[in-house]
């Protein structure tokens, strides 16, 4: 009796710290559970990489850390997902396409100055984009209906069309825009020479306010070497009539001229601004790329999902009701079949899922609405044990064997059943955990270390549990496993 | 011990003697599943033998709960595909505009919410239809939307990852049950769960067919738990088969077969049943997104049951002995 009422405290002691565990750790939720954005990236092989590999995948994850990190989006997490994929989950987070524009970006930054003679062409260009710009203004993009535009604006795209010396082009409006912008970006970037300063020699990056406030300019900091090209760079084209050109993923964001009084040193000092017409927020991005620095691989944004907050917490709400209802339901079952050990089965249920919920909180697991289905699934596999083991004990007592061997018996019979069930359970779990991809991945999670706990609980909890129970008289009568009309008499 | 345990139990239900019936019950269900497969192969609309949804074609899904007392007032499909047609989206490099003439409209929960089936498009173009829409369906509920895109390469290599970890968890079960058995048993489980899963399959391909009901990376998700589930409830069968078979007693191989599976019985009915409880609340108050993984589940449960009860037994009993 002794020896019953070790393993009982030793059980008590467990739930208690199961218990402990759940109040002191917060639940971690996944997204389709609080709401917010997940995006899923593919690292794209280049010239230089055709094959990609893990240093790659990992140098594109570290710069994409700090860049997310400098997103200011809180609890955020970034994990590599087979070869060539990282998944960024950011939760709260409802407008998915500004993180799509700062991670997608390889924020190259390239210093070029521009080449001689190329004077006229330069002024020819920027004065035809700023044509494009205004347009661009003046429409939002959404707001314009059927995309066709005013008969003036029109009449400016061919202008502009005709003096790039372009063939009339297709399509609505909006994209001849949108081409011709190209065309002459191109062209812009062209008229620069490559040189060696790039954005690698860069040691942070911030933003402040130009001073007419109406637009915000970029600051950067270089390294020592950085330093130095900048200087070499700025003093070949002081008081020439020669622009710096700073480019920005193969796009001209900025064109400065240097003034005469850095003509002997150059601008030393190792800053510099760029201004180019930055709202605020367009500021931050690039700051924002600049400080993570470039990407070493361009990356593809494969997948989005967004899920609303409201949406979110209906989830719970309905996943909370099902797993509840599911569990009482069977509770109900047990106890009107099987009598006293339905009871200690669903006690033991009862622990089982307390077990689970402590287990999820300590790996973490993070809850995802098809985890919690995994779950409330796996509460099947415990009940099969349960079940399993009372049908051989009453199996043992119709026979006429005693309670207490009957107990015993069953559960030594039941065993083998029960440790092939659940471990073909768990090979299809762990195929699938280690196969599949995203919620697979939490669905089986969770199902796997349901069906361990199971197999812990239908073991030892039970069976604890029973043999405590025994050690009352009252409760040591066999009708309390078995209607008295199926004894042998 | 010592009593032969087959004595005691009642001969419920003697599988070998109707082996003939339950495998023309099985035989035609397997027949009529592999005909919606066909079927839903060949119709020019679908292509594939279940009717694939966003997760393995790629593509954008957005859903947004409008915002309307007690009813919703009913829009056309039309009006909205018209709306989408006209929505100037912003390429950027060398994308192709995608086509949003192609988009699929659907009203939900009597116009309670509205779904929009897209090609794949970037998540500021998505962000862009769905203000789009708020002219004519809105408003929407702050917060109620859900928006999915998927890109084409990564549908792809969902639904070769999914048919790859089938096919590791079918061979790792029939690896451990030649280990735990023997390799006639083996093959026989493995009959049974092809068995089921071909009839869900069925079942979803019609639905496919009369209902435009997608199966999504869920559905494969449902199926390699049925795989598991229905092996599982096949070796516990099998188990008793084997003890009972190995215990000294005059019976014939097809009677010892029947009383082990009559001893079962209960056990596999009950455990169904408990399964089906709690498969039943997440049918019920699941929600939408967990409905037909739910659904997939309890048929999965359900023919699983009838295999390990019926038809696998009753295909051992063509062996002579164990």
């Amino acid at each position: 009796m002794a020896r019953q009422q070790g393993w009982f405290a030793l059980l008590l002691a467990l739930v208690i710290a199961s218990c402990s565990v759940c109040f002191s750790q917060p639940f971690q939720l996944g997204l389709d559970l609080r709401g917010g954005s997940q995006l899923t990236l593919e690292v794209q092989p280049t010239k230089d990489f055709p094959q990609i590999k893990d240093e790659q995948v990992e140098a594109v994850k570290a710069v994409l850390d700090r860049r997310v990190n400098s997103l200011g989006v809180s609890e955020s997490t970034l994990q590599t997902i087979g070869t060539n994929q990282l998944i960024l989950e950011l939760p709260g987070e409802q407008e998915p396409s500004r993180a799509a524009r700062v991670l997608g970006k390889t924020a190259l930054l390239e210093f070029r100055a521009q080449k001689e003679g190329t004077k006229t062409e330069m002024k020819r260009l920027q004065s035809l984009r700023s044509v494009l710009r205004n347009i661009a203004i003046s429409k939002g993009v959404i707001n314009d209906e059927n995309g066709v535009f005013p008969d003036n604006e029109k009449q400016q795209l061919k202008n502009v069309n005709k003096s790039l010396g372009l063939k009339e082009t297709t399509g609505n409006d909006f994209e001849q825009l949108e081409n011709l912008t190209k065309v002459i970006n191109t062209r812009i970037v062209n008229l620069f020479e490559p040189s060696d300063l790039t954005g690698r020699d860069l040691v942070s990056a911030g933003r402040r306010q130009e001073q007419n406030l109406s637009s915000w300019e970029v600051t950067l900091t270089f390294n020592q070497s950085g330093g130095d090209k900048f200087s070499q760079l700025t003093k070949s084209i002081a008081g020439s009539e020669r622009l710096l050109g700073i480019v920005l993923d193969g796009e001209s964001i900025s064109e400065a001229s240097v003034g005469e009084q850095f003509k002997v040193a150059g601008i030393t000092g190792g800053a510099a601004t760029i201004s180019g017409g930055f709202t605020a927020d367009s500021a931050r991005e690039l700051e924002v790329q600049l400080r993570g620095g470039s990407l070493p691989s361009p990356v593809k944004i494969i997948q989005v999902r967004t899920i609303g907050p409201t949406l979110g917490s209906e989830n719970i709400r309905r996943s909370l009701i099902a797993s509840l209802s599911g569990l009482s339901l069977v509770a109900v079952f047990m106890v009107l079949f099987y009598r006293v050990p339905g009871l200690v089965a669903v006690i033991a249920l009862s622990f089982y899922a307390l077990f689970n919920i402590a287990v999820y909180t300590l790996i973490p697991v993070t809850l995802t609405l098809p985890g919690i289905a995994g779950f409330i699934l796996s509460i099947g596999m415990a009940v099969d044990a349960n079940v399993l083991i009372f049908e051989r004990v009453k199996d043992e007592l119709r026979r006429g064997n005693t309670l207490i061997r009957s107990i015993d018996s069953g559960f030594s019979q039941a065993f083998s059943s029960i440790i092939d069930g659940h471990i073909t359970t768990l090979i299809s779990c762990t195929a699938l955990f280690y196969l599949g991809t995203g919620f697979v991945k939490g669905f089986s999670a969770t199902l796997g270390i349901g069906v361990v706990i199971s197999l812990f609980t239908a073991l030892s909890c039970t069976r604890i549990l029973l043999r405590f129970l025994m050690s009352y008289k009252s409760l040591r009568r066999p009708t309390n496993f078995l209607s008295a009309s199926q004894l042998p008499s | 011990m010592s009593s032969s345990p087959v004595h005691k139990t009642k001969l419920i239900f003697p599988v070998t003697r109707h082996r003939y019936k339950i495998w023309l019950v099985s035989g035609l269900a397997v027949i009529i599943s592999i005909a919606g497969l066909i079927s839903c192969w060949l119709n020019p609309l679908i292509g594939y033998p279940l009717r694939p949804g966003l997760d393995f074609t790629g593509g954008t899904q957005i859903k947004l709960e409008r915002q309307c007392n007690d009813e919703c007032n009913p829009i056309r499909t039309s009006n909205v595909t018209e709306l989408l047609r006209e929505i100037p989206l912003n390429t950027s490099g060398n994308e192709s505009s995608p086509n949003l003439s192609i988009a699929r409209v659907q009203f939900l929960d009597g116009y309670k919410s509205i779904l929009v089936r897209l090609p794949f498009l970037t998540a500021s173009q998505a962000e862009k239809v769905a203000q789009a829409l708020d002219p004519i369906a809105g408003p929407f509920q702050p917060g109620g939307q859900s928006i999915d895109t998927i890109g084409p390469t990564l549908g792809a290599q969902l639904l070769k990852s999914s048919l790859i970890s089938l096919l590791v968890a079918f061979s790792g079960i029939a690896v451990y049950i030649s280990y735990r058995f023997d390799k006639t048993f083996a093959l026989l489980a493995l009959v049974a769960l092809s068995h089921d899963v071909l009839i869900v399959c069925g079942v979803f391909a019609w639905l496919g067919i009369f209902l435009n009901l997608e199966v999504n990376s869920l559905f494969a998700v449902a199926l390699l738990t049925i795989s598991g589930y229905s092996v599982n409830d096949t070796v516990v069968v099998f188990d008793r088969i084997r003890e009972i078979n190995s215990s000294a007693n005059s019976l014939g191989f097809n009677q010892k077969i029947d009383f082990a599976v009559s001893a079962t019985l209960s056990r596999t009915l009950y455990t169904s049943l408990t399964t089906l409880l709690p498969l039943g609340a997440l049918i019920f108050f699941g929600g939408d997104t967990l409905f037909w993984f739910s659904v997939a589940l309890a048929l999965g449960v359900t023919v699983g049951s009838w295999s390990s009860i019926a038809l696998a037994p009753s295909l051992l009993s063509l062996r002579s002995e164990v």
